[in-house]
Formats: C-alpha cells, sequence, structure tokens
C-alpha cells in the first residue's frame, strides 16, 4: 500500500466508525487493532496496542489534568464559585450590558480556577441566564458570552486541555500554562469591548433595570470575601510552579488540596460535596484519558505506515512558504474543530504537525498557543462545539439551537482575530513564560 | 444491581483520584519543609491513571459519558437511529472483548517471561496491566447490555459538569 492509501484507509474508517456513533476512544481502538494487524505484525502487533494503551495513560505529565479539574469541580459543588459570582453581580454596576458584563468577568475569574471549560459554562449558563432572561435580555446578548468565556477558560491556567497538548506535542507544560494567559486575557477584554458597544447601540438588547443597590462596604466586601481566596489560589499554583519549588503536578495538586481547603474555611465544605466533586471529576478525567488509551499506537500506525512521513515529505517537498503551512493548519484545526472532540483532535493532527513544526523551527509555546486557540473555537463552533450543547442543557426549551449557533458567532470572529494578532505579534505568547521562567 | 457494579466503577476511580492528590500534596509539602519525602510516590501516581481510567471508563459508558459524534443521530428516523447504536455498541463489544483476549495473553507472557518493573519500586511487569482486562471486561458487559436490551437500565449523564 502507498502512504497516501494507508492515509486513505485509516482516516476513512475512523470518520466511518466515529459517524455510526462509536465513542472516540474505542474507534481509536478499533484504528490500531486493524492497523496492529497489518502494519504491527499481527499477534505481536495487537500486544503492542494493549502495551502501549496502558504505558499512553501512564505518564507523569499527565497527572495535572484530574488535579486541575477537581479544583473546578470542588468549587462547583461547595457552592462557593456561586458565591462568587454573586459578588461580582453586586460590586459591577452602571455598565450596558451590565449582566453580559459579569458573566465575562465572573467567567474568567472562574477559569483562573478550574481546569475545565464544560464546568464554567454550565456554571454560568446555570446561574446567569435565567436572570437575563429574565430580565429581557436578548437571548444572543444573554449566551453568547457565557459560551465564549467558556472557551477561554482553555487559555487560562489551570487548564487541562493545555497540560494535554503539551504532554502530547513535547511542550514545556508550565510554560505552555503560563503563554496562555495574556491571549486568554485579551480575548475576555475583546468580549468586553464588544459586549458594551453593542449594548450601546441595541439598549433594547440588554435592558437596564432597577434594583436595590449595596452602598458603599457592602458593596466591596463580598468581592474581597469570595473572590480573594479564588486568586490567591491560582498565583499559589502560578507561582509554585514558575518558582520552581514544584512541577506542574504537584502545583495542581496543591492548588486542589488549597481549593478544598479554602471551601472548608469558609464551611461550605460537605462530605456530600467532596464526593460529588471527585465523582465529576472521576468522569471528565475518564473521558479524556479513555481516549489517549488509543494515542501512542495511532501515531505508531500512522508512521509505520509511512502516512506520516509521505504526507509531510508532500509538504515540504511542495516547498510552500512557512505562513501558507500554518495557514492550512489553522484551516484544517478550525474544520476539525467543528466535527470532533479537542482530545480527538489532538490525537489526529499532532503526528503531522509537529514534525512540520520542527522543520519550520517554530517556537514551541507560539506555535502551541495558536494551537490552544484553534481548538478552544473548535468548542464553540456549530454543529459539535461542546460548549454548544452545554448551552443547549442549560437553556430553555423555547429558544431554538440557531439562536444559540447565531450567539456565539461574534466571539468565533473574535476568536480568528485573536489567532491574527499572536500569529503577527508572537511576544503575545512568549513574553509572559521568558519572564517567569526564563525561558 | 447491575447499576451498583457501575457506579462502583466510579467510585473506585474518584477513590483512587483522591487518593494521588493527597499523596503528591504530601509529597510536594514534604520535600520543601526538608522532610523525608517519599520516592514512590511520583511512580505510584503514573500508576493509578491508567487504574482510574480503566475503572471510570464502563462507568461512562453507562452513563453515556464517553465522546462521541451525533451525527446521524440528527438526520435518521428513531428506529434507524436505534439500528446504528446497536451496530456502534456490537462494534465497541468487538474491541472490549479483542483487548480482554490480547491483554490476558499479554499479562500471561509476561509473567511466564518473569519480567520485572525496576524504578522506585520493584514488582513484576504484569501487574501493569491486570487492570486491562478487568476495565474491558466491564466495557464488554455494558456494550453487550447495549446490543441486547438497547433500552433501560442506563442512566443519562447528568450534566457533565
Amino acid at each position: 500500500m502507498t502512504w497516501w492509501q494507508s492515509l486513505l484507509l485509516l482516516f476513512g474508517l475512523l470518520t466511518f466508525l466515529l459517524l455510526v456513533g462509536l465513542p472516540a476512544g474505542f474507534a481509536f481502538l478499533a484504528i490500531n487493532l486493524v492497523g496492529a494487524v497489518v502494519y504491527l505484525g499481527g499477534e505481536a502487533g495487537l500486544m503492542q496496542v494493549v502495551r502501549n494503551g496502558v504505558a499512553s495513560v501512564t505518564n507523569f505529565s499527565l497527572t495535572p489534568i484530574p488535579f486541575f479539574i477537581l479544583m473546578g469541580e470542588v468549587l462547583f459543588h461547595t457552592g462557593l464559585a456561586m458565591k462568587a459570582i454573586a459578588s461580582f453581580d453586586r460590586a459591577i454596576r452602571g455598565v450596558p450590558g451590565r449582566l453580559s458584563v459579569v458573566a465575562i468577568v465572573a467567567g474568567t475569574v472562574f477559569s483562573a480556577i478550574s481546569g475545565s471549560t464544560i464546568a464554567t459554562t454550565a456554571l454560568l449558563g446555570g446561574l446567569l441566564l435565567p436572570e437575563m432572561l429574565k430580565r429581557g435580555y436578548h437571548p444572543r446578548m444573554a449566551m453568547g458570552p457565557i459560551m465564549a468565556i467558556g472557551g477561554v477558560d482553555m487559555l487560562i491556567p489551570p487548564s487541562a486541555l493545555t497540560v494535554l497538548l503539551g504532554s502530547l506535542a513535547g511542550i514545556s507544560i508550565s510554560g505552555l500554562l503560563i503563554a496562555g494567559v495574556v491571549p486568554g486575557m485579551l480575548l475576555a477584554v475583546m468580549f468586553l469591548v464588544w459586549i458594551i458597544t453593542s449594548a450601546i447601540r441595541h439598549p433594547e438588547h440588554a435592558p437596564a433595570f432597577e434594583r436595590e443597590e449595596a452602598v458603599g462596604w457592602q458593596r466591596w466586601r463580598p468581592l474581597l470575601v469570595h473572590v480573594t481566596p479564588l486568586l490567591l489560589i491560582f498565583m499559589l499554583v502560578i507561582v509554585a510552579m514558575s518558582a520552581g519549588w514544584a512541577t506542574p503536578t504537584e502545583s495542581a495538586a496543591l492548588g486542589a488540596l488549597a481549593t478544598v481547603l479554602v471551601c472548608w474555611l469558609y464551611r461550605s465544605l460537605s462530605w456530600k460535596a467532596l464526593g460529588q466533586a471527585l465523582m465529576g471529576t472521576a468522569a471528565i478525567t475518564g473521558i479524556i484519558l479513555f481516549i489517549i488509551i488509543g494515542a501512542t499506537t495511532f501515531s505508531q500506525i500512522l508512521s509505520f505506515s509511512g502516512a506520516t512521513n509521505g504526507l509531510v515529505a508532500l509538504v515540504q517537498g511542495a516547498g510552500l512558504p512557512g505562513w501558507a503551512v500554518m495557514a492550512g493548519m489553522i484551516v484544517m484545526l478550525l474544520i476539525l474543530g467543528c466535527f470532533v472532540d479537542q482530545v480527538s483532535m489532538m490525537l489526529i493532527t499532532l503526528p503531522f504537525f509537529m514534525p512540520m513544526v520542527q522543520h519550520f523551527q517554530w517556537d514551541l509555546l507560539w506555535y502551541g498557543v495558536v494551537y490552544l486557540i484553534c481548538m478552544q473555537l473548535g468548542l464553540l463552533t456549530p454543529p459539535f462545539g461542546m460548549l454548544l450543547f452545554t448551552m443547549r442543557s442549560v437553556a430553555p426549551k423555547s429558544i431554538p439551537t440557531s439562536e444559540i449557533f447565531a450567539a456565539v458567532t461574534p466571539y468565533v470572529l473574535m476568536g480568528v482575530l485573536m489567532i491574527g494578532l499572536v500569529l503577527l505579534v508572537p511576544g503575545l505568547a512568549t513574553w509572559l513564560p521568558a519572564l517567569l521562567l526564563g525561558k | 444491581m447491575y447499576a451498583r457494579l457501575m457506579r462502583l466503577c466510579g467510585g473506585v476511580a474518584a477513590a483512587v483520584l483522591g487518593l494521588i492528590t493527597l499523596m503528591v500534596c504530601y509529597d510536594v509539602i514534604a520535600r520543601n519543609l526538608g522532610l523525608r519525602s517519599v520516592v514512590w510516590i511520583n511512580e505510584v501516581t503514573e500508576y493509578a491513571l491508567p487504574i482510574a481510567t480503566l475503572a471510570a471508563a464502563p462507568w461512562l459508558m453507562w452513563r453515556n459519558a464517553h465522546v462521541r459524534l451525533d451525527l446521524l443521530g440528527m438526520v435518521l428516523s428513531p428506529a434507524a437511529q436505534r439500528r446504528v447504536d446497536r451496530l456502534s455498541s456490537a462494534l465497541g463489544l468487538v474491541v472490549s472483548l479483542l483487548m480482554v483476549w490480547y491483554a490476558v495473553r499479554m499479562l500471561l507472557d509476561s509473567r511466564a517471561a518473569g519480567s520485572i518493573v525496576i524504578k522506585a519500586l520493584v514488582f513484576p511487569e504484569w501487574w501493569l496491566y491486570v487492570p486491562v482486562p478487568m476495565g474491558f471486561g466491564l466495557l464488554a458487559l455494558e456494550c453487550g447490555r447495549r446490543v441486547l436490551w438497547p433500552a433501560g437500565l442506563a442512566e443519562d449523564a447528568e450534566s457533565p459538569a
């Protein structure tokens, strides 16, 4: 078989399996089993699938994932996250589109402590959406910001998917986590500007309303009480990691423990909430890592079948300039992002993309951040963006799904703009890690 | 009974993850305070990941929580959708059974060869592979149930958060 026949066979089969609704983890394993017989020498290859499967997840660089997820889950199930959001609601006043602004600001802070984009979206959607709709907000004005900021969660550490990208692509995990901060913040600022200007242009989409205003200290106290500890935990994680006291795994574990302690100090912790948080962590971790079981063998098969080298050589041989290759990769990621989940996206593309990155000698952190933003957009693009589904599950039935798609569109465009910015100004991604880690 | 077994799987995964959180925290705090740190903690944390993943997998399958593409579900009639679901469960069953079969063979091979893992801890290599046939065995059970009795026992995932 020539390399392109192998490529067609493997990806054709993968597409078929995903289409009939086989869970992604099974689909990769099925390809691995078939590929092992064809390319890895039959029986021995099949046993290799098992051996690689265990080895793929027996990896210290993946261990921050459950810890980061645990942080968000603990805040979610103990109710501390709701209190933090309520305190933003009290402190922020007088801006056009106030509740949408609250969603962005609270979402940014919450994402600085939650490793799970879905948790952030579900939390804000469940809490703020009913209030916004009751107050006469246009559904687009209400749902767009919530989904958009859920996506930004992926860029702002702690982030489970960032850890995974670093681990699979061989990029420094602590560097990549920190590199996401500036672009993530910038995106949040862009969203704010957009919300405020559109609320000024269409006041009827975000009607202002009277409410009992807390005055003086009462306005700021909840913010100090409920939000400061969250920021301190975020600082703890970042500082422990960048000062070299702890590996990313250890910082993540410390962050999780600190979160539990804070909840306990605030008397929000119960055995029930802790149990729910751990079960939630087991679920999200299990979902991510089950797909990873197929990772090593899948990339081995791509490589043994000659598909990796064939395609990479074809692109390199075509003598395309770097920017064209980069643009091609981004377009591919954006298209893939509409259909498959983030973990599968990485499994499918990284075996091809990383050799090209080496060929062009691109900065790994810079490339990693561009990749992250593409994946983040994949969370938001119809028809299969994960956060669209999350929003669907919390939004009232009377809102048509097309409205959810429309709500997220401007934010997707801003994400694309951000990709352009990072491409043009690599410092957006590389400056902070260089400053903190000396890399 | 079956529901209890599936929830137990999730519980095992949750407990394992909780445990390694505590262990890693103890390790980093002890090391930075100059207390004696425990050399095998890093290693055990690594081994915990496949255990948690494989324990959670059948439970997630049962709750319909695994990532899957829902494209055909949008265009097919409910009856056709059920047939496709059965097909995908049958494929899942085949994959699971193959994984069990080859995991057991590899485990026995490794045991017969007397392979040993020598890192901070020293133990027979086949121990590492014990969770594979167990996890995939339970997955096979759940896939088989979906082929034979597509509706019923499963409870849909609550919000994935």
